[in-house]
């Protein structure tokens, strides 16, 4: 009678195990709840595998902002729609050097989110991380993807992303996954598609749309290429600090781009091996992140940020892959160069459309006072077309054909 | 009714009774105990179940100091050791260190096999029995972790090369600092102290005086007591704290990208400018005495959380010929930060 009411016991508080059994101390590898302050964990129950959301793997999202305030409701709009079950993500933001509200619409729309009625909705474990880093590159577009600006700001935005990664990266984290907020268009399921493959790094290709006068669309992040003998010896000249970028001139590396293999028509499956990364959307397994491979702050192998974690992650043998088929779409936001052609573009537009009128009032006119066909309203009628052109030449002085146009009818 | 109901009970068996009470007793005490998944006591942050909608946490690390005055500006330590054995002399050593108990947080990691397993357990008993114990001896917080991958160096190639068996064993503990280290470190941790499973003897006020040099990466001197004809006396034990030379930065440019320049080996002399050296040909008095280092050893070594943040780990692969604590040095100062050594304050290594 005793033994079965010390089984029942036992049933009920496995910690007496241990009075029992001293033993199987060594063999359990679990924690006690009665140290609240002690834990363990075992890291090879977190290598991540390839259905995880099977097993219950969790992933630490990792999303770096600044300034980015008008990104967040369709960056939100994303986080309602993934498929991956959400309570096993874990959310980490670094919102650093903003002028604008990007924190507190944050925060904002998180609570919102976290308290949604429907129970599949929230999220686990949110943490919002304050760094500045004293940002001397202001990110506006044009001056975000000048040359001269990209190794000091590639090595500050390596240094967010460490900062945001080792601030919120625990031992149960499974897998990492970097995401921009301005991704505009991408599968619900990314997250399962990714995990799928299986590999250490990954990452789709990403473009960008664009207005049809510039060609419809076009590939966005060129960091997640696969290395050249040309881009090697380029690196051999350089000097130890220098940082490679693609997508300039200053150095031309012939490297295959993911970007430029895509085929819209492809298998979206199909697998390249890579050696730099973009960071617009990455799964990694969490123990590239433990194993200490980071985004390098300094010149590493002559790259830095995202292609020197692509760098390093080869060097220490993991598997890289990017996916030429697998296409998300960035945010198309137009540079300075576009605006102007853009506004130039309009201007045309509306000398067309101002062209346009005039010929269909005159047309009208022609129709309309044909049969009176006195010379003094002709006259009259040519005046005062004459003087319209001359309204709309402050902004179009190059538009000098409608008075040869009327002269033509006359 | 009342008297079917009466002889039931007296013909139950008392067995019943017994049993029914400790079911009961049982019941009471399973609503008492507290579960502890949820504890909010716990600062430890766990995996959440689904359901719970934790609350958002949000930080300011724009707030986190490391100063000189640790204490006075109450920064966190976070004290991570890579343990294969379990040392009591260290466990004891820890628990006098001075620094307010309730500011360090301690991460270990083990290696998954059967030293793991032993030491694991020595381990366990020791924790358990401080984070009950009295409040003020009581740690922020405790980690302890086993390593996701193979530690143990192959027979084959102990016997083929000792370098490739010191590159691999290197690399291995250089990996398990990096997982123990980006899992633990937090918003919060200002400090980071790597403390050797077999460090046994170093001053209670440790932190504090490194801490107060308030250098990004600071080290102590490692030494070694043993008895020489019966008398105590001390020997140099951790050579890699030093100084770059150039003839090891030539060795450097003619060797192959995966080759490690090692201290220590006789036919890999780099005329390097060792701590442990400086101290043993000419002892100093001031303990506070700063030398600039572009090696350091990790027996003993306190950094600023900041320079682990920006990316300074442990290379668990070649890194300019240098890997592990070495490596650690070379990367600091890639980005930017010095490194300083203290040759006249002296930490004991465990002797065999």
């Amino acid at each position: 009678m005793a033994t079965f009411a010390a089984i029942v016991l036992l049933l009920i508080f496995p910690s007496f195990r241990e009075l029992v059994f001293p033993s199987t101390g060594l063999g359990t590898f679990q924690d006690d709840p009665r140290y609240s302050t002690i834990r363990h964990f075992d890291l090879s129950e977190y290598g991540g595998t390839a259905r995880g959301w099977e097993h219950g793997e969790r992933i630490l999202m990792c999303v770096p902002l600044r300034d980015a305030e008008a990104h967040l409701p369709m960056f939100f709009a994303h986080m309602r729609n993934f498929t991956y079950p959400h309570h096993l993500i874990d959310l980490a933001f670094l919102v650093s050097d903003s002028k604008d509200n990007t924190m507190a619409r944050l925060k904002e729309m998180l609570e919102e989110l976290q308290n949604d009625p429907d129970e599949n909705m929230p999220y686990g474990d949110i943490s919002l991380i304050e760094k500045d880093f004293g940002q001397k590159v202001k990110q506006d577009v044009e001056n975000r993807h000048g040359f001269a600006a990209q190794a000091p700001r590639r090595k500050t935005m390596a240094q967010a992303r460490n900062w945001l990664l080792s601030a919120a990266l625990r031992p149960y984290h499974s897998w990492v996954y970097w995401r921009d907020a301005d991704v505009e268009t991408a599968p619900p399921t990314i997250l399962e598609d990714l995990m799928r493959h299986n590999k250490d790094v990954i990452v789709p290709n990403v473009w960008r749309p664009l207005p049809d006068w510039l060609g419809g669309e076009q590939p966005y992040d060129l960091n997640s290429w696969q290395e050249s003998e040309t881009a090697l010896a380029l690196a051999e000249t350089l000097d130890e600090d220098a940082v490679i970028v693609e997508g300039y001139a200053e150095y031309a590396t012939w490297r295959p781009h993911l970007a430029y293999l895509r085929d819209p028509y492809g298998d979206p499956d199909v697998e390249m091996e890579i050696d730099g990364v973009g960071g617009v959307s990455i799964l990694a397994k969490a123990k590239v992140f433990r194993a200490g491979c980071h985004f390098p702050a300094f010149s590493f192998e002559k790259h830095a940020e995202t292609e020197g974690f692509g760098k390093m992650a080869k060097r220490m043998k993991f598997s890289v892959v990017g996916l030429p088929h697998y296409t998300i779409w960035h945010l198309y936001e137009p540079s300075a160069d576009d605006i102007k052609y853009m506004e130039r573009m309009e201007e045309e537009r509306k000398n067309k459309e101002r062209q346009e009128a005039l010929e269909r009032e005159k047309q009208e006119q022609l129709n309309h006072h044909w049969d009176s066909n006195s010379k003094e309203q002709w006259e009259k009628d040519r005046k005062g077309m004459a003087q319209v052109p001359e309204e709309g030449e402050e902004a179009a002085p190059a538009e000098v054909k409608k008075p040869k146009k009327l002269k033509e009818v006359r | 009714m009342a008297f079917t109901s009466a002889r039931s009970i007296r013909r139950t068996n008392p067995i019943t009774l017994v049993l029914g009470f400790v079911l009961f007793l049982g019941f009471v005490l399973f609503l008492l105990t507290p579960s502890t998944p949820s504890s909010p006591a716990s600062s430890l942050p766990r995996p959440q179940p689904k359901g719970s909608r934790p609350p958002i946490r949000h930080f300011q690390l724009n707030n986190v100091t490391t100063t000189g005055d640790p204490i006075g500006n109450e920064e966190r330590v976070l004290i991570l050791t890579p343990m294969v054995k379990f040392y009591q002399e260290y466990w004891d050593n820890l628990l006098k260190l001075s620094y307010p108990h309730e500011l360090i947080e301690l991460g270990f990691i083990l290696p998954k096999d059967r030293n793991g397993a032993i030491a694991l357990k020595k381990l366990d008993a020791a924790v358990k029995k401080v984070q009950s114990g009295p409040k003020k001896n009581r740690f922020k917080g405790v980690t302890i972790m086993r390593q996701d991958f193979d530690s143990t160096v192959s027979q084959v190639e102990k016997e083929r090369h000792a370098l490739k068996a010191q590159t691999e064993r290197r690399a291995a503990m250089a990996r398990a600092r990096n997982s123990l280290l980006f899992t633990t470190i937090g918003t919060e941790t200002a400090w980071v102290l790597w403390l050797d499973a077999d460090m046994v003897e170093t001053p209670h006020s440790l932190i504090q005086d490194l801490a107060s040099h308030n250098r990004p990466v600071i080290v102590p001197n490692c030494f070694q007591r043993y008895k020489e004809n019966g008398v105590d006396a001390i020997r140099p034990y951790d050579y890699n704290s030093w100084a770059e030379s150039d003839i090891a930065l030539d060795m450097a440019k003619k060797m192959g990208p995966d080759d490690v320049i090692y201290e220590g080996y006789t036919d890999m002399p780099t005329y390097r400018p060792l701590m442990a050296m400086i101290y043993k040909e000419n002892p100093g008095t001031d303990i506070h005495e700063e030398m600039e280092l572009d090696g350091v050893g990790g027996t003993a070594l306190l950094v600023k959380a900041d320079v682990h943040r920006d990316g300074a780990m442990f290379p668990p692969f070649s890194f300019y010929h240098l890997i592990e604590t070495e490596g650690f040095a070379k990367m600091a100062k890639r980005l930017q930060y010095k490194l300083y050594g203290l040759p006249n304050y002296l930490v004991y290594h465990y002797n065999e």
